[in-house]
């Protein structure tokens, strides 16, 4: 597992609607900004390589220090977005795909409104999970 | 576009150009001190020219033209490496002057991003920028690897008045001041040398100084000397427009001073000096020199064979250990020679030459191992690819290399590598690759914060400037450095750093980044004391609910400190600590419609009204009533809430602490405007502008909160744990009429900080506890109220009211009514939502003992009726009147009828006794919730009693549901004048103990005998409806005075009791109702005694005595007989009585059988039941019924041993009975032995006859019946 990573969900609208710290590092209390603030950054890349390629995966965009960006763009222009200092390119891409699939359900759950918060406590767990399998 | 005219061009023709050195005496200073100038800033202005057309031949034979030229002039102290520490200190020092420089829009609102892509790039980045990069640069300035710095000539100043001029310039010379780069052998000191005078006007005529220039080109030669006169302006000061020195002066003094003293010939002078400098003497040493060394290394370097020899050559010398910056390369050494002549034959312009020469050499260097000087060989190797425009890719390979080269170095290599990567970022900029300058950018940062600081936030620009403009890394750049500049107290780069960021991450959900940002640009400002604006954005950050504990701390101190700097307390509007729950919002008002109790309004609006609806006068009766009057007085507020002046308005709205940690809030009170009615227009317009906010809606409020004289306000102070809400009741009291507008509320946070809350601008989703009569309206309505005068208001409660009862229970309760104001009451009306619960009782009964009222009296006054209007409204005396001091205070009887959840509703109507007032009639409602627990369950069965006439036995089966109570049964009432009960046993036998313990059941019998009169007399019996009589259970030691249950109390509730069970008043034949009255014993301390104050009664309404039958007989006769049967047979008479207990005529038919005949009789009997329409039901039971009987028949007939008897007289006797009447049939047998006969061989067909006049079809139980005879024993014994 890897020390950091944190993992958001972003909309259509550069809204995070999922945020996790998934990493198995003591948490720092500035931690959660800076990693925010890696994530917002890299939206710019994401949005030139988006339309670059057909593969939904993009693997690791942007980097900032020791921490990589990877990204995992969906249909409908929805980012998973992970952070982290591992070099598991395999595992990512799993994690990617499976969050995807989770993803999906969540969407077609009817009382869902796409694009709004994912408030589901059982989506979480899933989801932290899947890092642990994963990352 | 050519190279040269590009900002990186620009630069490169200025910084890398020839450097003169200056050495001079004091004195010379000392004169150009007059014009608080150097001699190095006097010379300046002109040592660039822009056009200097000087014809220049290097390699080639073709000479070119060399347009711009420039010469560098350096004291000979300042050809050195600059000290790392002080070049630092310069670069802070260039940082902060350029932060003061800014201080003029520091506090204006952040730009919108769409204004800031849409400026022009130079406004984008500040313009000192290049200023500190060229300071940058200038920090690795005279390094030995690098030529271009070496200085090309040399300088020698001497002032006129210096005493032995000459020696002096050969001291100058001979110092061992001069720099270490000529000293140590880094470059050849045979430089150009060239010797000036200076001579100062102001210390008299130049004959003297043209003197000495003959001695000195005696001695120096001629072309190398020269005369400067300056300060030739005398006495006035010269004005210089347009001042040349005041770009070459950095602490820029007052510019009017600079060059005071040198008019138009020292001007034209010094310019005609350093003409000839450069074109006579140091271009053409330059090319001089560039053509030698060309011809040298041509010889040894270039060409075939020299490349295998110099192959062989550099082998050879890898032999030598080399120093971590590879060898040691002397002047004289081939490489610092190729090295020269590429530097010179760039500043001469000839970029060929030079990027051959450096192809040569950086391979040489990249051999050698030397790390330094191969990185400075390929920056330039890439500068001069740039400046001959030709290979981009070329030009930026050899940037990262020589940058990557010099970053493997280590901290030595630092700045260079900073030098080389502006250079590279200029390159790239030029080719609008921003976003790879701003990677080199990035990359330039070094550890130290406050250069890096300055990289990132133009590395920001760079991504601002990019193609498309890449925001989130503008932002994220933004705040790095921002964070950086502020960790190095550079207060006001941080704030115009972070500005730029707040525009950039505005209104973002990202909540950690904006909670960053504006916390740190709140601190900064704070910093600065602009308190205002650290306020402004300190306050985005309140609410951070997601954030930890501590931070959450952190923020709210930090908040709060500022706060308390500013020593002011803030108006905000919106603060979003805590947090207002606006769906919670809940008002509460009265206009005609009181309350008495806070809790009265949960009740749903239409349960009250549909309880009132008798109450309150219709309209098109009363022709004055307060609609019509109110709708003249207020036309156009007729969908308006109406409250009344002096009585209060409650709002309640919960205030929820988002945050982990508790905070205080203090005077947490209503906003609200109270008008006259003469501006009525005035505050509908606010009123539609309600939803927008801005400034002048914020001097509204304040100017609304000022303004509180027509009104008084509640002030409520809470505290709110971590995740705490608390809702918070609030109220309003106008005093004087007009219209109210609850505008919103306002509250002080930590009592420092007051917050405003505007429930107009977000009040969609309003719930308001009153249901309307208009739904639909605006909501700004909702809270708009016309205050009305002031009315009296009746205030109720009622005594003694308990929460918990057990079923049954009984108790006279006292309602207290009270009004405060000086105008009376009057036509109270009063009714409750659950009569069987609450009677209400006559006035004399305030003064009654409870419970010895209850019982029986011995002077028993006919009751009279309490006086009930129709639909249960209870009309109070119409004399009475409420007002003042004196409350009025009237009984009310209590029961609690069944167990459950009750919520008792009590509605008293009133007018006012003054007619002139807007509303006419108010109502007072009464809200209470009552929990009725179970006690006694009571059930009866009647059974007719056999072989007696109306008369019945009665089983009461009683049990104690309650949990712990023990309860004593009292005394077992009828209700009706015609019903007598009886005991059957004595009660000692059957209920010892006297009180049922809880669980407990028990069962008794009662007789009950009908002592109905013929119809005629019912008419009396009607009077005393609920004259019974009674059977007390109680042994007679203990029993007091019987329980008067034909009295109101309990009358009263038991004829609710039988409205409840759909029994009209009226008594109904064959039904009778019990009362059953107990009481709880006392706790167990005492035992047995039962508590004098509670009593139960226990109703059970209209228990049928009706059997199968309505009719009835007895066989009245002897039972023991003596009879001689040697004489004759023996007959003996009988008399059968038979009453009729329907209301119909009843025809009947006796059929007495013998015993021969009864089973085919009954057989026929059973099947001609069977047969057509007949009503079937009854039949299971009464055929399972009959089917006993038949057996018993049966066998009582079959023993044959038995002496038969005959029915003398009729077999069949038909006789008719009139409704409730009785009539006699003589009965006969004879008995041929003696024996003991059953006389019950006998059968009673009835068949009602419907009556005329008594149509109520449904009463009729059953037309037609045939009943068994009873068994009757006779028993005929023989005379002796």
């Amino acid at each position: 597992m890897a020390t950091t990573a944190c993992f958001i969900i972003v909309s259509r609208d550069d809204i995070p609607i999922y945020e996790a710290e998934v990493g198995s590092a003591t948490k720092r209390e500035d931690a959660a900004q800076m990693h925010q603030f890696i994530l917002h950054a890299a939206l710019d890349i994401v949005q030139d390589l988006a339309w670059t390629t057909s593969a939904m995966y993009l693997k690791a965009i942007d980097r900032f220090n020791d921490l990589v960006v990877s990204v995992y763009v969906t249909a409908g222009h929805t980012r998973l977005m992970l952070l982290h200092d591992s070099r598991n390119d395999d595992g990512i891409k799993s994690f990617f795909q499976e969050v995807h699939e989770l993803y999906i359900k969540i969407l077609l759950n009817p009382l869902y409104l796409p694009g709004s918060r994912i408030a589901s406590s059982h989506f979480d767990t899933k989801v932290r999970a899947l890092a642990r399998k994963y990352l | 576009m050519d190279p040269a005219k590009t900002s990186l061009g620009k630069m490169l023709l200025e910084e890398i150009t020839p450097v003169v050195m200056v050495l001079r005496t004091p004195l010379v200073e000392e004169s150009c001190l007059k014009n608080s100038l150097s001699f190095i800033e006097m010379l300046s202005p002109f040592c660039d020219f822009n056009n200097i057309d000087v014809p220049v031949r290097t390699s080639s034979d073709q000479p070119y033209r060399l347009q711009k030229f420039k010469l560098r002039l350096f004291y000979e102290s300042d050809i050195k490496q600059p000290d790392i520490v002080v070049a630092k200190e310069r670069l802070k020092q260039v940082i902060t002057e350029a932060g003061e420089k800014d201080r003029s829009d520091l506090s204006t609102d952040p730009l919108d991003i769409s204004n800031v892509l849409a400026s022009s790039k130079s406004e984008i980045s500040p313009s000192w920028f290049e200023i500190f990069n060229k300071e940058l640069v200038r920090t690795v300035s005279f390094s030995e690897h690098e030529a271009f710095d070496h200085p090309v000539a040399c300088v020698s100043v001497v002032s006129s008045k210096d005493e032995q001029p000459i020696n002096k310039f050969v001291d100058l010379f001979n110092t061992n001041k001069l720099p270490s780069l000529l000293n140590d052998g880094a470059m050849d000191p045979k430089i150009l040398k060239h010797y000036v005078l200076v001579h100062d006007n102001k210390d008299g005529p130049s004959e003297k100084a043209t003197k000495i220039l003959t001695e000195m080109k005696n001695t120096f030669g001629f072309n190398g000397c020269h005369l400067l006169c300056i300060n030739s302006s005398q006495d006035e000061q010269v004005e210089h427009q347009d001042n040349p020195w005041v770009p070459y002066k950095f602490d820029s003094s007052p510019s009017q001073d600079l060059g005071c003293y040198l008019n138009t010939d020292d001007f034209n002078e010094i310019k005609d000096l350093i003409q000839e400098l450069s074109s006579k003497h140091i271009i053409p040493y330059m090319e001089q020199k560039v053509r030698v060394l060309n011809q040298q290394i041509s010889a040894t370097r270039k060409g075939f064979k020299n490349q295998i020899k110099n192959l062989w050559w550099r082998k050879g010398k890898e032999d030598t250990p080399d120093s971590s910056n590879g060898p040691m390369y002397t002047y004289s050494s081939v490489e610092s020679q190729i090295r020269v002549l590429g530097d010179y034959a760039f500043m001469l312009g000839d970029y060929e030459l030079a990027l051959s020469n450096y192809r040569l050499i950086s391979t040489d260097y990249k051999i050698d191992k030397a790390w330094k000087r191969y990185a400075g060989v390929q920056e330039m190797m890439g500068l001069t690819y740039f400046m001959l425009d030709q290979s981009r890719k070329e030009a930026d390979n050899c940037m990262e290399n020589a940058f990557n080269t010099y970053l493997k170095l280590g901290s030595s290599g630092r700045q260079n590598a900073t030098r080389c990567g502006l250079w590279w970022i200029e390159m790239l900029k030029m080719k609008d690759q921003f976003k790879e300058a701003a990677t080199v950018y990035f990359r330039i940062c070094s550890e130290e914060l406050l250069h890096s600081a300055v990289m990132l936030e133009q590395a920001s620009y760079c991504y601002l400037l990019s193609q498309p403009p890449m925001l989130h890394k503008y932002g994220f750049h933004l705040v790095l450095s921002g964070d950086r500049y502020k960790k190095c107290d550079q207060i006001k780069h941080a704030i115009r750093t972070y500005k730029n960021a707040v525009s950039v991450y505005k209104g973002t959900p990202w909540s950690y980044i904006k909670d960053h940002v504006h916390f740190h640009i709140g601190q900064c400002y704070g910093f600065l004391g602009m308190y205002d604006v650290a306020f402004t954005h300190m306050l985005e950050v309140l609410a951070c609910s997601h954030q930890s504990k501590a931070t959450q701390e952190l923020f709210l101190r930090e908040f709060l400190q500022i706060v308390q700097k500013a020593g002011k307390t803030f108006e905000v509007l919106r603060l979003q600590l805590p947090v207002i729950n606006i769906s919670s919002l809940k008002v509460d008002f009265e206009d005609h419609r009181t309350y008495a109790l806070p809790g009265s309004t949960s009740v749903k609006e239409s349960v009250w009204r549909s309880l009132e609806e008798d109450m309150i006068p219709s309209l098109p009766t009363v022709r004055t009533n307060w609609l019509e009057l109110q709708s003249k007085l207020l036309p156009k507020y007729k969908e308006s809430n109406i409250c009344v002046a002096g009585e209060a308005i409650k709002i309640a709205i919960e205030f929820k602490n988002p945050l982990e940690i508790p905070i205080s809030i203090s005077s947490v009170s209503l906003i609200c405007e109270l008008s006259a009615k003469s501006d009525e227009t005035n505050s509908d317009a606010s009123c539609s502008t309600a939803g927008i906010w801005n400034n002048e809606e914020h001097e509204n409020l304040r100017e609304i909160i000022s303004d509180t004289s027509s009104f008084s306000l509640s002030e409520v102070n809470i505290s709110l744990g971590g995740g705490e809400a608390n809702l918070v009741q609030l109220t309003v009291t106008p005093k004087v009429e007009g219209i109210l507008k609850i505008v919103g509320v306002r509250w002080k946070l930590s009592g420092s900080v007051v917050g405003f809350y505007s429930f107009g601008s977000n009040y969609v989703k309003k719930k308001i506890a009153k249901g309307r009569r208009k739904a639909k309206q605006s909501p700004g309505n909702y809270l708009k109220f016309i205050v009305i005068q002031s009315l009296p208001k009746l205030e109720g409660f009622i005594h003694a009211l308990p929460e918990k009862a057990y079923a049954g229970h009984l108790q006279n309760l006292v309602l207290e009514l009270r009004n405060r104001s000086e105008v009376s009451v009057k036509n109270l009306k009063m009714k409750t939502s659950h009569p069987r619960f609450l009677n209400i009782g006559k006035q004399e009964d305030l003064d009654l003992e409870f419970p010895a009222c209850l019982e029986k009296k011995t002077n028993v006054s006919p009751p009279a009726n309490p006086k009930i209007a129709s639909h249960g409204v209870f009309l109070f005396p119409e004399d009475l009147s409420v007002q003042g001091e004196n409350p009025l205070l009237w009984p009310l009887w209590f029961r609690a009828a069944v167990p459950g959840n009750i919520s008792l509703l009590v509605v008293i109507y009133y007018e006012m006794g003054d007619q002139s007032s807007a509303m006419r009639y108010r109502i007072l409602r009464m809200h209470y919730n009552l929990q009725v627990l179970p006690s006694l369950d009571v059930s009866f069965k009647i059974s007719p009693y056999p072989s007696r006439l109306q008369e019945f036995l009665v089983h009461m089966d009683v049990v104690n549901k309650t949990n712990s109570e023990s309860i004593q049964v009292n005394q077992l009432s009828t209700i009706g004048s015609h019903w007598e009960i009886s005991l059957l046993q004595p009660i000692d036998t059957i209920f010892p103990s006297q009180s049922l313990i809880a669980g407990q059941a028990f069962s008794c019998f009662f007789v009950l005998k009908s002592c109905r009169k013929s119809s005629t007399e019912e008419s009396t019996s009607s009077l005393f409806p609920h004259i019974g009589s009674n059977v007390s259970l109680v042994p007679d030691g203990s029993k007091g005075a019987p329980f008067d249950t034909s009295k109101s109390p309990l009358a009263g509730f038991h004829d609710y009791e039988r409205l409840q069970h759909g029994i009209s008043n009226q008594e109904a034949e064959n039904a009778v109702d019990f009362i059953l009255i107990s009481r709880p014993l006392k706790s167990n301390s005492q035992p047995g005694v039962a508590d004098a104050h509670h009593v139960f009664s226990h109703h059970a309404c209209h228990c049928s005595t009706a059997s199968s039958s309505p009719i009835t007989w007895v066989v009245d006769g002897p039972r023991t007989r003596h009879h001689d049967f040697s004489s004759s047979f023996y007959e003996i008479n009988f008399r059968m009585t038979i009453y009729n207990s329907s209301n119909a005529l009843a025809s009947i038919i006796l059929k007495t059988l013998d015993s021969t005949s009864i089973s085919d009789q009954l057989s026929d009997e059973a099947s001609g039941n069977q047969v057509g329409w007949h009503d079937v039901s009854l039949a299971k039971d009464s055929k399972i019924e009959s089917d006993a009987l038949r057996n018993h028949v049966r066998k009582s007939l079959l023993p044959e041993s038995v002496s038969p008897f005959i029915w003398s007289g009729s077999s069949s006797t038909g006789v008719q009975i009139k409704p409730l009447s009785t009539t006699e049939i003589p009965l006969q047998i004879c008995v041929f032995s003696p024996g003991t006969y059953d006389l019950s061989n006998y059968v009673v067909n009835w068949n009602l006859l419907p009556v005329n006049d008594h149509e109520s079809v449904g009463e009729r139980i059953e037309s037609s019946g045939t009943s068994l005879g009873y068994p009757y024993y006779l028993t005929v014994l023989p005379s002796d």
